[in-house]
């Protein structure tokens, strides 16, 4: 045992430019913003900024950001899956339809959040002239926090679409093709194949994905902005404006550690969960 | 026959799912402005496509700087993640995996941290350190974004070259420097420009750490959606189709590397 460590060392040379990188830029920033948020401008400790922060909208702020990462994973999780189940097929112009697939990758978030706003616009905006021309009257996509959310979930769906499928897929291509033609063998239909063959071979793989997307749900940020504002909030957007509005920084670290808390939290189930796998 | 057709239905379904946004931005930008954001309904279809919005947007509103800053950022990023990435996954790819896992997944979580997290805290450091609004510092924190995917590639693309290679290399009297500059980064190189480009991709892309800590000089993520706050609809659609157009390639381009092995954090072997 102890002659594998001497050798492991001159490799940890290697990796160490890395760790100090990460150290200095991700987990020391993160740290001193936890301990700042118990500051007061003046120095002392204190738990005014969190006090100050359920006068703002902390409680819906969380409460949209659960229900946007959930609505959004369950979105992706199926679009993923038939796309995933298209591209296992062999047909013509399956290259051409698998670089369709992936284009939302090389879409900013910024551009996709605008395509979107376009679409979802209550005056001028495509969804309504869709509407419209099914004889229905045209949404104000905005004039409820449900629907300002949904808008949300379908836009960033849209945009992650192509994660959940890349991961899919590769879970897909590995179920062998001899269990698809056992099953169909022994009669069972599309439906039947996806249900009892498809989905017990994939549940290490969805939750791959969903542990991947979930916590990048939580940190949407460009997309929400540029849909809805700071209105309803999601905890980013509200760490943003309380940021970009308050004469001091103490309030929005306050804020920022309950998202860090939120997601550790999140992290922590997810690393439970998968020992238990 | 019942299969193809679900085939074909499924596929028609989700080309028009993909590319119907893309197909809206060109809409609104190759139309004058009546028949798109003016209109109550906006047809969908091109009528009297015109050049006009481009001429307006590039000849008005201020195109380049934001440009060269992106370009720069994303170009110091693609360095940084290399220079650090290089050596981090070749050193991986060689730890006794008791090591280099609970490093690995050290890494991987500063992906899971949230941006605004750690862009609040630095900000005030930067304006210390005088590196707020600079080219530098935004590229310094938009390497932790690219960082993990490339150290996982070059891992890949480390792990499938022979030790064997190295210990020759040694036997024949090659210092341990000249057997990475010589014999390994050569190897490696179709593995180090992927990492590289990809880097550039996803630093062209970013925009938290880019509105928080460059917020004056903005780059052009942060440009457009500043265009469109302030009600320059037209400006944010052309500028949004130019700054497409490097992404949209090099994501074609890239398809080979952009594989469910990788994002996922090479957690599926």
């Amino acid at each position: 045992m102890k002659s594998t460590d001497r050798r492991d060392i001159p490799y940890l040379f290697f990796v160490l430019p890395a760790i100090v990188y990460v150290g200095y830029f991700a987990f020391y920033p993160s740290f001193s913003g936890v301990y700042r948020s118990f500051l007061s401008p003046h120095g002392g400790f204190t738990l005014n900024n969190y006090n100050e922060l359920l006068y703002y909208n902390l409680g819906a702020a969380i409460l949209n950001t659960l229900i946007v990462s959930f609505g959004a994973l369950i979105i992706q999780l199926f679009l993923g899956l038939v796309v995933a189940s298209i591209l296992v097929w062999e047909f013509r112009g399956k290259k051409l339809f698998s670089t369709v697939t992936i284009i939302p990758m090389g879409i900013a978030t910024v551009v996709a959040a605008i395509a979107y706003s376009f679409i979802f616009e209550p005056r001028g905006g495509y969804a309504n002239t869709l509407l419209h021309a099914l004889g229905l009257g045209g949404i104000n996509w905005y004039s409820s926090t449900p629907l300002s959310l949904l808008v949300v979930m379908v836009a960033d769906s849209w945009k992650n679409t192509p994660i959940f499928t890349l991961i899919l897929l590769a879970g897909l291509s590995s179920i062998p093709r001899d269990l698809y033609h056992a099953a169909a063998l022994d009669g069972a239909g599309v439906f039947n194949r996806f249900v009892h063959v498809t989905l017990p071979n994939m549940r290490k793989f969805i939750a791959i994905a969903l542990i991947i997307r979930g916590v990048q749900e939580f940190n949407i940020f460009a997309l929400p902005l540029i849909l809805i504002g700071e209105h309803p909030p999601l905890l980013t957007t509200f760490v943003y404006d309380l940021y970009s509005t308050s004469p001091t920084v103490y309030i929005s670290l306050a804020a920022a550690t309950i998202l860090l808390a939120l997601m550790t939290v999140f992290i922590a189930l997810n690393i439970a969960m998968g020992g238990r796998r | 026959m019942k299969k193809n057709t679900l085939l074909w239905v499924g596929v028609a379904v989700m080309t028009v799912y993909f590319l119907f946004p893309l197909y809206v931005l060109l809409l609104i930008a190759f139309n004058p402005a009546k028949f798109t954001i003016e209109a109550l309904y906006p047809p969908p279809i091109f009528k009297q496509p015109t050049l006009n919005n481009f001429i307006l947007a590039f000849t008005q509103y201020n195109f380049v700087g934001p440009f060269l800053r992106s370009a720069s950022v994303a170009t110091l990023v693609g360095i940084f993640s290399v220079a650090l990435g290089i050596p981090a996954g070749y050193g991986l790819g060689r730890l006794s995996s008791s090591l280099a896992y609970p490093l690995l997944v050290l890494i991987l979580i500063t992906n899971m941290m949230p941006g605004i997290v750690v862009a609040v805290p630095i900000s005030t450091e930067f304006i210390r350190l005088h590196l707020f609004n600079s080219v530098l510092g935004l590229a310094l924190v938009q390497t932790l974004v690219t960082l993990p995917l490339a150290i996982f590639i070059m891992q890949g693309t480390f792990s499938s070259i022979p030790r064997e290679v190295e210990y020759q290399a040694r036997l024949d009297g090659g210092r341990f420097r000249s057997i990475i500059t010589r014999i390994l980064v050569p190897v490696a190189l179709p593995g180090i420009i992927a990492a590289f480009l990809i880097s550039w991709m996803f630093s062209w892309d970013e925009f938290t750490y880019a509105v928080i800590l460059s917020p004056i000089k903005p780059t052009l993520p942060v440009e457009i959606y500043y265009s469109i706050t302030r009600g320059n609809l037209l400006t944010g659609v052309a500028f949004s189709l130019i700054f497409t157009i490097p992404v949209i390639t090099l994501t074609v381009a890239l398809q080979r590397y952009l594989k469910g092995e990788y994002l996922s954090g090479g957690v599926v072997r």
